[in-house]
């Protein structure tokens, strides 16, 4: 073991990097197959395979007694959350002996996390062990893991397993690692609760935790892109909070009750403001989510943070965006179990659920859209996070829509969660590991890399695979349900759009097709201009990418194993038809000719697509000002504010020439929304404060005078 | 003996002040750890005195035995001894850190007059919650007056002076406005004492309509200039920003509340809500304070002065005090009663911490405070709860104010509140962020983030501390303090 | 008719709210900080007035019992605005000494002046 000072975890370039053979890297790789090797039993023991074990460890006394004794630890939710934040503390203890013990450290405790978590299962099963803890926050807190928060679980835990074992590795270039860690932990420890949490108060609490926690993340790098993408996210972040926090009031308000059960019965007494509050809610979930038009903070902030911070960012935290508004409009808006698909209380849900279909539709055509004209990996990558979290939402739009029936729309939708979790996490691994090593981003300006780094290419083509959704990876088998969600969605409601929803699909579908071949093409492929030298060793980060791959291959052979494991439990226990669940899901097949044909289709599009773009320089438009969003949003904005500056101060704006010039800029690419607001309100400032010192007896007498006047007429009518 | 705690306690804070000049020649720590002792004693007789009241219910005390519609009457209900003992809480916070930096621009022999101004105005602090008199109320609030105005001017700078000579103009017009008030009511009702008069308005409104209200209009507007109200919020930036800091903390803190209670009394239990509602009172005191809200926080993020930046943010969340006393609800009262707390223990922090800033560093610009965090971790650390508790983060107590305001809003009936609610919490994210993305990420120096902690005077760093913690545990638990300010604001009702 | 034996029996509020107009007039109008100083002081005189003018009875005798009768003033706004003298001085004094410190820093009380030199400070 090499002692190391603080000083060598944070700065950069001093630790060279470490073979295959050394310490840290295999007892990692051990770890890590541990790890998996007790998932993979965990699920296997779940389909029923494996009794003869299951019942060999249960019939000894002592683990039987342990693992009863945890099962029905109700407080086993704070267990999970708090170990990231020991482990927080005590790699704090730790980082002034070695860099390496805090990583592993740090792994250790997220390896932890995914066994306790497992531990969950049982009660998940039958709904959850709901836990409270009464007057935190003035409304208490609750906490509670049914299989929906299981799944989001059991993904989270092992994927920021995995990424934190890329993540020792990668930090070693960065600045500041200790920083890093502990606030990944705490984002970890806040996603943790957010899935765990049992009503909308908690949710909203870990939502605002993660929200500044992450914020540490994405500026980590401390350069003006990170700051300018930074302050875009916290604002956003915070606009969002503000979004849940009055729905929370007024669902508190109109409901009386905030944790998650049906309350459709209130909601539709109250009237209309039950759209207020879903709307508020697919809002503020929406914009962590990466929905459109909501989506502007995304793709600036993923690829400004550290690799491992933007592989989670994107595999998992905007995930919990798409998770807050599944759980709340399934299980505010549905109603009790038993209710049938024609009853009126289906309404509200199908109200909501075509227009969160349409706002997915929307979110994947401008992602895909923009992914095909970026040039730097990983802005095409977060570009493509908003395209697939428009598939998800299009599932959870289809869970909605269909009442009873949206079973398909549901199972697609956390499917794809899972799916897309993994492939754009290992897309960002295999982005990080080209900077890694080449110190490139823009994928023009790279080639040829598969000879130097065989696994990463193998592995990217396999991520590609998945999220392009080519039968036999992951994303085939989430696609496909998906694909059947929204067809239903046509068939049982006869709606024509619903039609151009499904074309739509298909169209995006071979875009993306098309962006993950020019990537593979232009990264690994494509003979390089001036070919790059690098001598890679194998290490961590290979162990992590190696890892999630296998997961990525797995899941795409074996598609049922989640569904079983997972996601059909969940849906017994929404209040979807069983005898719907039963025939079309329970050992439904994905590898049918009909969904087949669709993808042949889809990839061919998407060749084509490829094809003319790359020989035509489709990729390269770029398109004019007026058309960038922010511009279109906020034009009137600027607008409004141009002309107050110019009511205040006539033409000639002597205060300060150079803040006015920028105001009156017509182009205004470079100064955003908040800085115009920010430069507004100081001329605001210099212009009035004084005048407003200056006449303090004259407000004081129009005031008295006013109020007096007022009282008058008040007594008059 | 319980009954005279409460003029103990004036005595005390009186004879206080008288000793501190007779120890002008020995060491400044004796009278300094005597105040101390005198701030304990007469915290452990107020939380007697709490208990006392929680249990056995109110009590008045009549100076010389007389009857109250010719003599002085103190008044000892929940609502008086529960926020004296706040504020003396608070007010001991402050004075253990000031003891280390209350010298901050002023001359070392001037020391001991800032403690007896100091107690001089705890003295009026206390005499304004607990009498139960209207001109003596005047008279308490003249004392605090014009001692906020010479320790606002203690510091001997050209701006000190400019700004305590607004705050003397102001603020008399606000004195003689709420005593013309008294001296209408005195006209219609023929007393002072505040049960009294309440009484014969209640029974005489109708006969002598004019003058109660014109009593009503002068008397909130002259509390309403003395509380900071938005469009009387003139004098507040300069003051707080030039006085010492820790009197910025407790004038900010305390003394701006202190109206806010008076303002409270009188229109609840003098007047009384329905008169005011009738009035329509209310509305006016709604839309003051939702544009207070607003224009506070616009006045602030223009601002280049942190202290400034803080007396601006002040006027803001006045503007949310105000508009929970508007809804006229107990809800309503509770949410204003817990901002009151909450807002005083922030901007204390608030306060101290940048006062900490300007002992160690000397510097109060905005801009000076690129990297800060990395010198002074603590106290930066506690500066940016504070901040996110203006912001209404959960986990902080002023998270728990926006909730509280908003049920309470929604509850009465005026939902589209909470949308001013939330802008101006996003307005105030607008200047405290980029406050603390400086101080945490914008280092001068790179690569240097050690957990080290400020060389600072321990005196100093245990208030900030103690205050972050305390904003915490109420962001956490506000439960039992809630239920309190529920118990007060029932009776006021 | 009326109307004008209203303003006549009650001349002494009106007279009082007058003062107090001309006072805050002053306050308002006058960039002299001396000036608006004594603005308050007049704003402040016209309230005792008023105090003192409630507190009296049309043909009373002060209160000092010596054994007539009859109707006495009410003693206790005389009181009252004793103590609100003081007060006033006391604020008076402070302010006029505060001028005086003004005066020698900035070298003007007068208040636009003084504005202006401010913020001209300030700039440089």
């Amino acid at each position: 073991m090499i002692f190391r000072k603080n000083k060598v975890c944070d700065v950069p370039g001093l630790t060279k990097n470490v073979g295959f053979w050394s310490n840290f890297t295999v007892r990692s790789t051990l770890l890590v197959v541990l790890s998996m090797m007790i998932v993979g039993l965990f699920i296997a023991g779940v389909q029923g395979y494996l009794v003869g074990l299951s019942s060999f460890l249960t019939n000894i006394d002592v683990i039987y007694n342990v693992y009863v004794s945890l099962r029905d630890l109700s407080w086993m939710p704070l267990v999970i959350i708090s170990l990231p934040l020991f482990g927080v503390l005590l790699s704090w203890l730790v980082e002034k002996h070695s860099c390496n013990r805090r990583d592993m450290l740090v792994i250790l405790m997220t390896s932890f996390t995914i066994l306790m978590s497992l531990f969950l299962y049982p009660n998940a099963l039958e709904g959850g062990q709901t836990f409270n803890i009464p007057g935190v926050l003035g409304l208490g807190l609750s906490f509670r893991v049914d299989m929906l928060g299981f799944t989001m679980l059991m993904i989270t835990s092992v994927l920021w397993f995995l990424v934190m074992v890329y993540a020792h590795e990668y930090m070693l270039k960065e600045r500041h690692s200790s920083r890093f860690f502990v606030f990944m932990g705490i984002t970890y420890s806040s996603v943790l609760g957010t899935i765990m949490a049992g009503d909308l108060l908690t949710v909203f609490l870990f939502f605002e935790v993660m929200t500044f926690a992450s914020y540490m993340l994405v500026v980590h790098g401390q350069k003006d892109d990170s700051y300018h993408a930074g302050y875009n996210y916290i604002f956003m972040g915070i606009i969002g909070g503000f979004a849940i926090l009055i729905a929370v009031m007024l669902l508190y308000f109109t409901v009386g009750d905030l944790s998650f059960a049906s309350a459709i019965h209130a909601l539709n007494e109250a009237g209309n403001i039950k759209f207020v509050i879903i709307g508020l809610l697919i809002f503020g979930f929406g914009i962590k989510a990466g929905m459109a038009p909501v989506h502007v903070w995304l793709p600036r902030a993923h690829p400004v943070a550290p690799t491992p911070a933007s592989a989670l960012l994107s595999g998992i935290m905007i995930k919990l965006g798409a998770y807050g508004i599944l759980r709340v409009a399934t299980s505010y808006y549905f109603p009790q179990e038993g209710a049938d698909f024609s009853a009126p209380v289906w309404l509200t849900s199908n109200a909501v659920g075509s227009s969160v279909i349409w706002l997915g539709i929307i979110t994947m055509t401008i992602g895909v859209f923009f992914a095909l004209q970026q040039s730097n990996i990983k802005r095409m990558l977060a570009y493509h996070s908003i395209s697939q979290m428009g598939y998800i939402m299009m599932g959870i739009g289809v869970a909605l829509y269909l009442g009873s029936y949206g079973a398909m729309g549901y199972a697609g939708a956390l499917y794809h969660i899972i799916n897309h979790a993994l492939f754009k996490s290992l897309l960002f691994m295999v982005a990080g590991v080209v900077i890694y090593h080449t110190g490139e981003a823009n994928m023009y300006k790279l080639g040829g890399l598969w000879k130097k780094l065989p696994l990463s290419a193998t592995v990217c083509l396999i991520a590609a695979l998945g999220i392009s959704g080519i039968p036999l990876f992951n994303g085939f088998v989430s696609k496909t349900i998906l694909h059947h969600g929204i067809v239903e969605a046509y068939e049982y409601h006869g709606q024509m759009s619903m039609v151009f929803a499904e074309r739509i699909f298909i169209v995006i579908s071979a875009g993306t097709v098309a962006s993950f071949i020019k990537l593979f093409y232009f990264v690994f492929l494509r003979k390089p201009d001036q070919p790059h030298q690098l001598n890679p060793e194998y290490n961590n980060l290979d162990t992590a990418m190696a890892m999630v791959a296998l997961l990525i291959i797995f899941i795409g052979l074996n598609p049922n194993f989640i569904l079983n494991a997972f996601i059909i439990p969940q849906l017994n226990m929404m209040p979807y038809s069983p005898t719907f669940v039963d025939t079309y899901i329970v050992g439904m097949s994905v590898f049918t000719y009909d969904d087949l044909t669709i993808m042949i289709w889809i990839v061919l599009l998407g060749g084509l697509i490829f094809y003319f773009g790359n020989k035509f320089h489709l990729f390269h438009i770029k398109l004019p000002y007026w058309l960038n969003l922010e511009y279109l949003v906020f034009y009137p904005v600027n607008v409004l504010i141009r002309k107050s500056c110019h009511l205040m101060y006539g033409d000639q704006c002597k205060y300060n020439a150079v803040t006015l010039q920028k105001l009156a800029l017509k182009d205004n690419k470079d100064i955003g929304f908040l800085d115009r607001f920010v430069l507004m309100a100081s001329i605001f400032n210099n212009r009035y404060e004084k005048r407003i010192i200056k006449s303090d007896a004259f407000i004081y007498t129009i005031f008295i005078t006013g109020i007096l006047t007022f009282m008058l007429v008040m007594r008059l009518l | 003996m319980i009954i005279q705690i409460p003029v103990i306690s004036l005595v005390f804070f009186l004879l206080m002040a008288l000793i501190v000049p007779l120890f002008k020649r020995r060491n400044f720590a004796v009278t300094t750890t005597l105040g101390l002792i005198v701030l304990l004693i007469v915290w452990v007789l107020t939380v007697v005195l709490v208990r006392d009241v929680y249990l056995n219910g109110p009590f008045t005390y009549a100076f010389g035995n007389h009857e109250s519609f010719i003599g002085l009457e103190l008044l000892v209900n929940l609502f008086s001894a529960g926020f004296a003992l706040f504020m003396l809480s608070l007010i001991i916070i402050i004075y253990v850190y000031s003891t280390s930096d209350a010298t901050e621009g002023i001359a070392e022999k001037e020391y001991g007059r800032y403690y007896i101004l100091l107690f001089i105005l705890l003295f009026a602090m206390f005499g304004i919650l607990y009498t139960n008199d209207l001109f003596n109320t005047y008279v308490f609030m003249e004392i605090l007056s014009i001692t906020t105005v010479s320790i606002i001017s203690i510091k001997r700078k050209k701006e000190n002076y400019t700004a305590s000579f607004r705050y003397v103009m102001l603020n008399e017009v606000g004195s003689l406005s709420y005593l013309f008030g008294v001296a209408l009511l005195f006209m219609v009702t023929g007393h002072t004492n505040i049960d009294l008069v309440a009484a014969s308005i209640q029974s005489s409104f109708d006969d002598y309509t004019a003058n109660i209200v014109t009593a009503l209009g002068f008397m909130l507007t002259g509390i309403g200039i003395k509380a900071a109200i938005f469009p009387f919020h003139i004098w507040l930036p300069d003051a707080h920003s030039t006085a010492p800091t820790s009197s910025s903390a407790i004038l900010s803190g305390l003394v701006v509340k202190l109206y806010i209670l008076i303002m409270i009394k009188m229109l609840f239990r003098l007047f009384g809500f329905d008169i005011v509602s009738a009035m329509n009172i209310h509305i006016v005191l709604m839309m003051i304070g939702a544009f207070g809200m607003i224009m506070g926080s616009v006045f602030a993020i223009g601002q280049t002065d942190v202290k400034r930046m803080l007396g601006y943010s002040s006027i803001a969340q006045v503007g949310y005090i105000v508009l929970g006393i508007s809804l006229g609800t107990v809800l309503g009262l509770q949410a204003a009663f817990f901002h009151v707390l909450s807002h005083g223990l922030m901007k204390a922090a608030l306060f101290l911490s940048v006062g900490a800033v300007i002992y160690h560093k000397g510097v109060r610009k905005v801009k000076d405070f690129n990297g800060m965090a990395s010198e002074m971790p603590v106290v930066m650390t506690v500066f940016g709860l504070a901040a996110l508790g203006m912001i209404g983060i959960p986990l902080t107590s002023g998270f728990i104010s926006k909730l509280n305001l908003g049920l309470a809003s929604l509850d009465a009936n005026q939902g589209y509140l909470i949308i001013i609610i939330i802008v101006s919490g996003l307005l105030n994210a607008l200047y405290y962020l980029p406050i603390l993305i400086a101080a945490f990420l914008k280092s001068n120096k790179p690569g240097d983030l050690g957990l080290k902690v400020e060389p600072i005077p321990r005196l100093m760093m245990v208030p900030i501390v103690v205050l972050g913690l305390l904003i915490v545990y109420f962001g956490l638990f506000p439960n039992m303090i809630l239920s309190w300010f529920e118990e007060i604001a029932v009776v006021l009702l | 008719m009326s109307f004008l034996q209203t303003i006549i029996d009650h001349i002494n509020y009106i007279g009082a709210v007058a003062i107090f107009v001309i006072g805050l007039h002053t306050v308002v109008t006058h960039s002299n900080l001396i000036k608006r100083i004594m603005g308050i002081n007049i704003m402040g005189m016209a309230i005792f007035m008023f105090f003192v003018a409630i507190g009296s009875v049309t043909g009373g005798k002060p209160p000092i019992i010596d054994g007539d009768g009859g109707p006495y003033i009410n003693p206790l706004p005389s009181v009252l605005i004793l103590t609100g003298i003081v007060v006033v001085v006391s604020i008076t004094v402070y302010s006029l000494s505060l001028v005086i410190r003004i005066y020698e820093t900035y070298g003007t009380i007068d208040q636009n002046e003084l504005l202006k030199r401010m913020q001209e400070e300030d700039e440089s």
